[in-house]
């Protein structure tokens, strides 16, 4: 109530923090920053064009890029209707399938991992079916670790997408379908459109999660140069033999992060201006 | 092109339970308070909302008979719809928009865009054509939502509250442009609206929809004249009573007595507020027949006329001059004294 005074009024706007809430959250700050403080105090700038030119580093970088957008691709084929299943379609049970659909991401990825080896391993319970039946095998391929990307990823893309589907005003859809628009045309034309800014933040979110995926994909897939080994894999083998390689992966990966952020930032921000216009 | 419906939709506790018929050439307004069922109406004609039970009929063709197990789904029906709000799709311009329709039946992308181009330019529109909506007046937007739902070539035009999402100071205008569009497209054109006003301007036929039943259908000069609701006498600002006379005398419902000059039997009686004379004691040498007191109720003022209203066995609405007011030094709560003739009371059976 003190703001109100007229005394106080004419200092100017800006209220004084309180002083506990204000330490804190530099505390917060620091938290964060100050890793990134002792990742560039200790690289070696000297070796840094030497490291990345590498070929384990450019091997595992070339396979995290594929594997993470074919992960993210996935994420949107197929979490995008299953997004609008859970907004839309009431069903019994419905909750109970959308916390199956997001256990993944607040499960240990290596609990993930370890669920996915059992299921879709080569002995597991389907896994042997797809080896026997189609020849499929998905541990120590490439494929397998696109599936475990995909397992822990997809639920950021649902959720997001979930959430704009529930916020949208369906009346757009209404007068779509009585301008001569099927049900499919209507999803296309205009359902999608909608929510295309959290379709790309979840994208965003999703495509950051298979990115930095370790726990269920060395699980599942295993550590194979080349085939399974991803960035944050060869980081992690890298800091007993190496130190300095793991500090360089984890520069660049931190580089590709923040160039996609960035990059992503405008068209995304401007989307989300354009549709509260 | 004819509509014929009959229309019955159960939502929660609310009953929607109405039948229309509208004819060729002609402009239907359904006019109702908020809540009385428009919107529902209007979705079950388009096929938003299946009906429970009726039928829906467009130029002899069945659109929705739940006996038959017949359900054209609204993308297969006949018609356009003008919603509230406009609804025009924010990531498109006002060209595709329009296009839309076309599109969505298959048309190709060039051939949908030149003749979205020539509905533009039936608006008035050209030039904005390439426009997103959020850059378009409230009134540019109107008429693109209505170009969009004309383009398709509809046997049935619906029109949801077209004007509610404009301000006062460009409705008049967008009104106007409306009837004069309206008026050019031969098909069955009908309007849901709260606005007495829209409806004057836009329909030859208004159909008065309250809690979900018609209460009454007319030209609107016969609805004007012979108020069967409250609402409407509302509407038109003046006073209804509903009763039954008995020798010159009519009843009402809440058991005050009127003196008439009209047959026996159920009526409807219409007292012009203007017919109504206040004083604050009974005049002896008044050759009014009714005289009665009250309390007054509130006072609206228009320009020189005051409205005021007056509680008792008889409510009613009495318009008197300022000048009047000021010299009775009515206020709200104050007892008064009503006055009417007989003659001045119109009547028609109920």
């Amino acid at each position: 109530m003190t703001s109100l005074q007229p005394g106080r009024r004419t200092r100017g706007r800006r209220q004084p923090l309180p002083a506990p809430v204000f330490a804190l959250a530099m505390v917060a700050i620091a938290f964060f920053a100050l890793p990134f403080v002792g990742l560039l105090w200790r690289a070696p700038w000297g070796s840094m064009l030497d490291v990345l030119g590498q070929q384990s580093v450019r091997t595992a970088l070339w396979l995290s890029l594929r594997t993470s957008i074919a992960a993210t691709l996935l994420a949107v084929v197929f979490g995008v209707p299953l997004a609008w299943l859970l907004a839309r379609v009431p069903f019994p049970g419905r909750s109970a399938v959308r916390a199956l659909c997001l256990l993944s991401m607040v499960l240990p990825p290596v609990v993930g991992g370890v669920a996915l080896f059992f299921s879709f391993g080569r002995r597991g319970l389907f896994g042997q079916y797809l080896d026997q039946w189609f020849g499929i095998r998905l541990p120590f391929t490439m494929w397998g670790v696109v599936v475990a990307q995909t397992f822990v990823s997809m639920p950021f893309l649902v959720i997001t997408v979930e959430a704009a589907l529930r916020q949208m005003d369906r009346r757009y859809e209404d007068a779509a379908r009585t301008l001569g628009g099927s049900r499919w045309y209507v999803f296309r034309r205009v359902t999608v459109p909608a929510v295309q800014p959290a379709l790309i933040a979840g994208a965003v979110l999703a495509w950051a999660r298979a990115l930095g995926e370790f726990g269920a994909t060395i699980t599942f897939a295993g550590n194979f140069p080349g085939t399974t080994q991803t960035l944050p894999l060869a980081t992690y083998l890298a800091l007993e033999t190496d130190p300095d390689e793991a500090l360089v992966i984890s520069l660049l990966m931190i580089a590709v992060s923040f160039a996609v952020l960035i990059g992503l930032r405008d068209r995304w921000l401007g989307g989300a201006r354009a549709a509260s216009a | 092109m004819s509509l014929d419906a009959s229309v019955v939709v159960r939502l929660g506790t609310f009953e929607l339970d109405v039948e229309l018929s509208v004819e060729p050439g002609e402009v239907l307004a359904v006019l109702g308070p908020n809540g009385s069922g428009k919107s529902t109406l209007l979705r079950a004609l388009a096929g938003l909302t299946p009906i429970d039970s009726g039928h829906v009929i467009i130029d002899g063709t069945v659109l929705d008979d739940p006996d038959t197990d017949t359900f054209v789904p609204p993308e297969r029906r006949p018609i356009g719809v003008v919603f509230q709000d406009h609804l025009l799709f924010a990531h498109m311009s006002a060209l595709e928009n329009v296009a839309f329709g076309l599109r969505a039946r298959g048309v190709g992308r060039a051939d949908a865009r030149s003749a979205a181009s020539g509905w533009l330019d039936r608006v008035g529109l050209g030039d904005v054509a390439s426009m997103r909506p959020r850059q378009l007046s409230g009134g540019q937007a109107q008429r693109v939502a209505l170009a969009r739902a004309l383009a398709v070539d509809p046997a049935l035009l619906l029109l949801d509250e077209p004007l509610a999402a404009l301000d006062v100071s460009t409705r008049q205008d967008v009104r106007r442009s409306l009837r004069r569009h309206l008026s050019t497209f031969d098909g069955v054109r009908l309007l849901v609206t709260h606005d007495p006003v829209d409806a004057y301007a836009l329909a030859d036929r208004i159909a008065i929809l309250e809690h979900g039943r018609i209460a009454q259908t007319g030209t609107i000069a016969d609805v004007t004249a012979h108020p069967r609701s409250r609402y409407v006498a509302e509407l038109v600002g003046t006073n209804l009573v509903r009763g039954v006379v008995t020798d010159g005398v009519l009843v009402t419902e809440a058991g005050a007595r009127v003196v008439v000059a009209a047959e026996s039997g159920p009526v409807f009686a219409v007292i012009r507020p203007q017919a109504i004379t206040l004083s604050l004691g009974v005049d002896p040498n008044s050759s009014a027949r009714n005289v009665w007191s009250g309390i007054v109720g509130d006072i609206d003022l228009l320009g020189d006329r005051a409205r005021v209203g007056v509680d008792g066995p008889l409510p009613v609405v009495a318009e008197i001059t300022t000048a009047s007011l000021d010299e009775l030094g009515l206020r709200p709560g104050d007892a008064v004294h009503a006055a009417l003739k007989a003659t001045d009371i119109t009547t028609y059976p109920a």
